[in-house]
């Protein structure tokens, strides 16, 4: 009896050792290619030409972000990144707390026709072509307001607030309403403060989409000094991805034709950067709305 | 009577109703007008002459989908990217929520989480990026590797149509696996520790007590999930798509959305490519009615 549990007992420390490692190394998998293109980044076009590349920076140097610096391009880009994201974020937040509110209240007559109205938006989605042009017949194309109007509100988010808001005490609003405010002072003055929460989370799904998006931009934007980060990306990467095709057939002409790797890898250190310093911070709201989010959904 | 109680309630409320006024708004003219927009797949629209000046054709373009060779290709394509994610891509969060949910060290557990949840936060576009030059059969890691230690001949991963759907589903499956396993954690969070207890009393070992106790506790998460996820068997994420394909694996890798984008936006065959894409929308809501009435007879709540 004693012996059995005490060999069960060294087998599940083994056990949680190799759950641990396998974690461990999990982890690492998912960081590696990250670490992988900052070490690219510093290293030399020789030594990555080569695929000497692999753990450390090989022949460390700037010379790529210099390049990228000097350019220029990619910094007006990272400029019309951050616009499109700041202001669609506020839009997105208006917009969809302007929804969930009212839609919140029970009392509100037509509440379920208004709610049917905007479900049936999630269950058929119209192609990509009726909405283009539909934006281009605006007369939004090469604005911003072609990614902003169409992506307003997020129909899902605006449902993970209502369902927050419907489960905020119904007694601080009955009593406000007693002292005379009106909605729109109850809205901002009650609700809002307490969905503190919940409008942290969704600002920051709102703006990593905002951030991280790249499609629309290649269908609205053409003028390449409006064209975002992503976008410019997209097109180096494109170009690499080309020449893969010319490199199956015939060695090493492509080259001197392409992006160097190790420009392209500056690049993306560079988009990914302001992403990589937040995060930290700002993880355990993104997990919040989650799970808000999954309460109904 | 009742009138006069429906224009006070109308009155009362009507600040709310102001408020919805942009919402309406936004509803009607970026999510019905271009569902109206589908009927120029029953016309041949051109650019001049507007939606309501182009000819109305009938089924033709319908026609002409279902008979050409692209449209099987793309649909199949579709269905096996979605397949192969949903085969491979769907048990590995489960997995690694299981393997975290016996982490005890607090700090541990938190690192790995974080660490495991970034890519989720990263645009394609970069993640793409990454997996190229990696996988470049000249100057990526893996060939270094693989020629270097095991001197294995250089393999174009990304330009092989053996090799592409496999990068693609482990590219999904590096953004999504580790944010996807917060939901199965939740649902481990609220088993009740009793049973635990109580089998660890009654001599069950680790993995008897994930197989009786954690995996019957997540069954439930487990289904719904997995419902949900057969709801989008037609869409393939574009973004991810778009990146990662090239030329020489548009065979394996060409779906519906990036046919759409391809031969409608840029070869400008507007009605064709709406038909292609009002089919796709057409399926996508009958799988997701299906999917809803199935997740009630689970006992679930339906989505609406």
């Amino acid at each position: 009896m004693i012996t059995y549990k005490k060999s069960r007992s060294v087998w599940s420390r083994v056990g949680t050792a190799a759950n641990y490692t396998l974690l461990g190394f999990l982890s690492l998998l998912a960081l590696y290619p990250f670490w992988y293109v900052i070490v690219s980044s510093f290293s030399s076009s020789r030594a990555i030409t080569a695929g000497e590349v692999s753990l450390w920076p090989i022949e460390f140097n700037a010379e790529a972000y210099l390049r990228l610096f000097d350019d220029g391009q990619l910094f007006v880009a990272m400029w019309n990144t951050i616009v499109v994201t700041v202001v669609g974020t506020l839009l997105n937040m208006a917009l969809t707390t302007l929804a969930a509110y009212p839609l919140s209240r029970k009392r509100l007559m037509g509440r379920n026709l208004l709610l049917m109205f905007i479900i049936f938006t999630m269950l058929f989605i119209s192609g990509v072509i009726p909405n283009f042009i539909l934006v281009k017949s605006l007369g939004l194309m090469d604005s911003y307001w072609s990614l902003w109007l169409p992506a307003l509100i997020s129909t899902y988010n605006m449902f993970v607030m209502k369902t927050f808001m419907e489960g905020l005490p119904e007694e601080i609003e009955e009593s406000a309403a007693i002292d005379g405010a009106g909605d729109w002072r109850i809205l901002v003055q009650i609700i809002l403060p307490l969905c503190k929460p919940i409008m942290a989370a969704l600002s920051l799904f709102y703006a990593v989409g905002w951030w991280n998006s790249y499609f629309n931009v290649l269908l609205y934007i053409t003028e390449s000094t409006r064209q975002t980060l992503t976008l410019k990306l997209y097109q180096m990467i494109l170009q690499v991805n080309q020449s893969l095709l010319n490199n199956v057939g015939s060695e090493g002409v492509e080259q001197v034709m392409l992006t160097p790797e190790g420009i392209k890898a500056a690049a993306i250190v560079i988009a990914v950067t302001p992403i990589l310093v937040v995060y930290p911070f700002l993880q355990k709201h993104f997990v919040k709305g989650v799970l808000i989010g999954s309460v109904k959904g | 009577m009742k009138d006069s109680r429906f224009r006070n309630r109308l009155k009362r409320d009507r600040h709310l109703y102001l408020m919805l006024l942009p919402v309406i708004a936004f509803y009607l003219l970026f999510k019905y007008a271009p569902m109206a927009g589908e009927i120029i797949a029953f016309k041949d629209y051109r650019l001049g002459d507007g939606i309501f000046g182009s000819k109305w054709v009938g089924f033709k373009h319908f026609q002409s989908l279902f008979g050409s060779i692209d449209f099987w290709r793309v649909l199949r394509n579709t269905l096996v990217l979605n397949v192969y994610s949903l085969v491979f891509g769907f048990p590995v969060p489960i997995i690694l929520a299981l393997l975290l949910n016996e982490v005890r060290k607090e700090w541990y557990k938190k690192t790995v989480q974080n660490l495991l949840y970034l890519p989720h936060f990263i645009s394609w576009v970069v993640l793409g990026g990454i997996f190229i030059a990696i996988l470049s059969p000249s100057t990526g890691v893996v060939n270094a590797v693989l020629e270097h230690v095991f001197g294995i001949e250089p393999i174009y991963f990304m330009a092989s149509s053996t090799w592409w759907p496999v990068a693609y589903t482990l590219s999904g499956i590096w953004r999504e696996a580790g944010w996807g396993t917060i939901l199965y954690l939740a649902a481990m969070a609220s088993i009740d520790p009793q049973l635990y207890e109580a089998a660890k009393i009654d001599g069950a070992n680790k993995l008897r007590q994930i197989w009786h106790i954690t995996l019957p506790g997540i069954r439930s998460t487990v289904a719904i999930l997995l419902v949900l996820r057969m709801g989008h068997m037609m869409d393939v994420g574009l973004e991810q798509t778009l990146i990662l394909q090239n030329q020489s694996v548009l065979d394996v890798a060409d779906v519906i959305s990036t046919y759409v984008y391809r031969v409608g936006l840029q070869n400008m065959n507007y009605s064709y490519t709406t038909a292609l894409g009002l089919f796709q929308s057409a399926v996508g809501l009958i799988l997701v009615i299906g999917v809803n009435r199935l997740t009630r007879l689970f006992g679930e709540r339906g989505l609406w």
